[in-house]
């Protein structure tokens, strides 16, 4: 069998021919960044070929998106490189620490949790008293109606006398049962988590039950990063796997959530088997991997999934590692487009008790609007595709260490902040929004996307020394030339432009239907780990929202966690936010007939006067 | 003062490489009250402002949604002097393609693009628009007896689905006969091939110069 010799770590597997490189590396548990899990389409599996005993030719699409100077020092695409014979590969990416927004406005509600505990008393029994244990577990938890008493814990009891505090959970109808017992008074020790899927980032709060307050928090990468950076990519793996491709979605994400969980509850030093009960704001694919349920549906029209309704489950079911008999509660979606992430978003803004015009928006490769008009909720999404999240973008990256994150044009020269204070090697989001609006300010780039001509440029101009045209008469915005080049290229401006049209063109469809104007409009509520990063300069600067809504903005953070916090510490608030996504409307953007026309208008960048 | 027909031709292309529709109906309305050929004022000006449009997509100055105005405006003049052509003259014999969007998807702008500018080149095409199901394209093809099927999806769910075109194809032995092109941003040369399709192109432009390749007209 050939061998293959990964660097740095110097590690040797061996593998079977036949494959492509990145699967054989993914094969191994070795992480490489595949947004497009192995299309050829996106670039970035990039490895670099130390030595190899016989390998393919470069292919057109390599030359196509991979530097000269990349391929001169035997850079490749690894999904398109034919694994065979020995190999030596040096992996280009680091793990990098990755910024993680975990916190949130969460408004004032009153708590009654589900998760009730009382201590009790079991005396001895005697020939006199043959009180059997189950009924003085009854007898004592009389005052509080009626308590199942489930088989499992009696199998896991012992009839002996002393203090026993009885887990108690009152499901949706009202119906009350035993989850456990405990011994000792452990009555005031209750836990819960409150949990964001996210399909880039997993956060998980560790809630003390009692007093409501988050004590800590655990954020990771969502583990199934490996097959595929956004949904469409996960749903495609579960085509392609129809056997287990569901099962290892379902794994990688459930596994994520053990392993925050143990390190929340190292955190705060308690057991987890002090952890009753987990609430998980998602969007409805994450939802339906979650559970282990087909996603394949959402990823084709008509967009009609498996589910959207609330599920109250047994932790277990799906493999997580709480006390026993410990819940799940997966808040409602709306539609396939309109996860429980946007639903808690909406409960947590209060979107349905509204007594005025608020618009609430989630920026992401999808980019989800809620429009409330005094408490009507009306919503849609919009396909911005990955570029916001630096994807799709040549210099693209992550928000992590050495991402750069805002960038100021002037005279003077180009600033770049850098996430770390490391040297630039890519950039994030805010930063690709960041220096697209300073192109669009300064008069680099045009209302209509693209770059001014050079010879249009004043002669002496300074911007000129900023702008580089290649062999093919593409011109480009040399954002650094250290340590190496990172371009804006045409095609970068064109993707923001894409997203951004998405994005503002849902926003006047959703303004449009409910009747009314950007003028009406009171607040507008930016959620969401990436809408926190971006100021109002960079929403409005890029034309992803109009100048009019500029002093109207508020920014709520992660609400989807928030919402899941809060439906964990209250039946009530479960209700309420099961009939605020029941009551929810939806509006497919693309069924509206003068959608294409109302986009090509949205494209255009906010260039002043 | 009377223009020139290469004036009013100048004037039509401009008219639709500036999208104004309003300014093509009038110069085509001028034109042909001054006794000119409809044949000429489409393929001397409309389409020629078409193609200005397309190498200006080219040169990465307009965007798709600039095409699509273009294309408004073309369209716009199209219905005017196409009803003026002498029907000899509208029979020369054309390359034919059947297009859509593969079953399961729904995002067309892009379809729409390679429509526009492959009947720009002049091909007559058979648009099927959006989530089309995959015997359509065939049925379809049949039917008129194109020379092409030219699909195209967004979403990687879906692009499965050209895959079962091209094996539908090959099993009905229309192959050879009839070509497959595929395209959208989630396909690769790399799955093309994969898939036994005869064609992969980038844009609508490239589409163009693909099917032209393809059917052998160029």
């Amino acid at each position: 069998m050939p061998s293959i010799k990964v660097m740095p770590s110097g590690k040797v597997y061996e593998y079977e021919a036949g494959d492509n490189l990145l699967n054989v590396l993914l094969a191994q548990g070795i992480f490489v960044d595949n947004p497009c899990n192995g299309k050829g389409v996106c670039g970035k599996c990039r490895v670099r070929i130390l030595d190899a005993e016989k390998i393919n030719d470069v292919t057109e699409t390599e030359l196509k998106l991979l530097k000269s100077e990349e391929l001169a020092s035997g850079v490749r695409l690894s999904c398109l490189v034919a694994a065979d014979g020995d190999l030596v590969v040096e992996l280009m990416q680091k793990e990098r620490k990755h910024k993680v927004l975990t916190s949130g406005y969460m408004p004032e509600f009153e708590f009654n949790p589900d998760i009730i505990k009382k201590a009790i008393t079991i005396h001895k029994p005697s020939l006199e008293d043959q009180t059997p244990m189950e009924d003085q577990i009854k007898e004592q938890l009389a005052d509080m109606g009626a308590v199942r008493i489930p088989l499992d814990v009696l199998t896991t009891a012992c009839f002996k006398e002393g203090t026993y505090t009885a887990v108690i959970y009152e499901d949706e109808a009202g119906i009350k049962s035993l989850m456990g017992l405990e011994h000792g008074d452990t009555s005031d020790i209750i836990y819960g988590c409150a949990i964001d899927i996210g399909t880039t980032t997993v956060v998980t709060s560790l809630v003390d039950m009692t007093t409501g307050e988050e004590l800590v928090h655990s954020s990771m990468i969502n583990a199934q990063k490996h097959f595929g950076l956004d949904v469409l990519t996960r749903i495609t793996y579960e085509l392609e796997n129809p056997e287990d491709g569901i099962a290892k979605l379902q794994t990688a994400i459930v596994d994520s959530i053990n392993d925050m969980l143990t390190d929340v509850c190292e955190q705060a030093e308690i057991s987890r088997d002090f952890v009753y009960q987990l609430s998980v704001g998602a969007n409805c694919t994450m939802m339906h991997m979650l559970l282990g349920v087909d996603a394949k549906a959402i990823g084709k029209s008509p967009y009609a999934p498996i589910f959207v309704r609330a599920r109250d489950i047994e932790a277990a079911e799906i493999g997580i590692k709480v006390a026993n008999g410990a819940r799940l509660y997966c808040l409602p979606s709306v539609s396939s487009y309109i996860g429980a992430d946007i639903v808690a978003g909406a409960y947590v803004c209060e979107l349905h008790k509204a007594d005025e015009n608020v618009l609430f928006i989630d920026i992401g490769t999808n980019g989800e609007i809620v429009f409330s008009d005094h408490g009507r909720l009306l919503s849609c999404s919009c396909a911005a595709g990955p570029a916001l999240e630096g994807m799709n973008i040549s210099s693209g990256m992550r928000a992590a260490e050495g991402a750069i994150e805002d960038v100021v044009i002037t005279e003077n020269g180009v600033e770049l902040k850098v996430i770390g204070d490391q040297e630039p090697i890519g950039v994030c989001g805010s930063g690709i929004l960041a220096v697209v609006k300073e192109l669009v300010k300064n008069g680099f780039v045009k209302a209509g996307g693209a770059f001014l001509k050079l010879d249009k440029f004043p002669e002496g101009d300074y911007r000129l020394g900023m702008m580089e045209v290649d062999e093919a008469g593409k011109r480009a915005f040399v954002m650094t030339e250290k340590p190496e080049k990172l371009l804006i290229t045409q095609g970068d401006v064109r993707q923001v432009q894409l997203a951004k049209g998405a994005i503002l063109s849902g926003f006047y469809a959703l303004i449009r239907k409910a009747g009314k104007t950007m003028e009406e409009l009171d607040k507008v509520m930016v959620a969401g780990q990436f809408g926190a990063h971006l100021p109002a300069d960079s929403l409005i600067g890029v034309g992803i929202l109009p100048e009019e809504v500029r002093d109207k903005l508020v920014y709520v953070g992660n609400s989807s966690k928030t919402g899941a916090h809060m439906a964990l510490m209250s039946k009530d608030v479960k209700r309420e936010i099961e009939e605020l996504a029941h009551h929810m409307d939806y509006m497919e953007l693309g069924a509206s007939p003068d959608y294409e026309r109302l986009f090509a208008e949205c494209l255009a960048f906010p260039v002043q006067k | 003062m009377a223009k020139t027909k290469d004036e009013l031709l100048a004037k039509l292309a401009e008219a639709v490489l500036e999208m104004e529709e309003d300014d093509v109906v009038e110069v085509a309305n001028e034109y042909l009250e001054a006794g000119y050929e409809a044949y000429d004022g489409i393929m001397g000006g409309l389409v020629v402002g078409m193609n200005k449009a397309s190498d200006l997509y080219d040169e990465e100055e307009y965007f798709v949604t600039d095409l699509l105005l273009c294309s408004d405006a073309l369209y716009t003049g199209l219905d005017i002097l196409r009803p003026h052509i002498p029907e000899s003259e509208s029979q020369a014999e054309k390359k034919k393609a059947v297009i859509g969007v593969v079953e399961g998807d729904t995002h067309d702008i892009g379809k729409n693009l390679v429509r526009i500018m492959m009947e720009t080149a002049g091909f007559e095409m058979y648009d099927l628009g959006r989530d089309v199901p995959l015997n359509d394209f065939i049925d379809k093809a049949v039917e008129v007896d194109a020379d092409l099927i030219c699909m195209s999806t967004l979403m990687t769910t879906t692009m499965e689905g050209m895959r079962e075109v091209v094996k539908m194809l090959d099993e009905k032995g229309l192959h050879d006969r009839i070509k497959v092109m595929v395209g959208g941003s989630p396909i690769s040369p790399k799955f093309a091939k994969e898939i036994g399709a005869d064609g992969y192109s980038e844009n609508a432009s490239e589409a163009v110069k693909l099917a032209k390749t393809l059917t052998g007209i160029a």
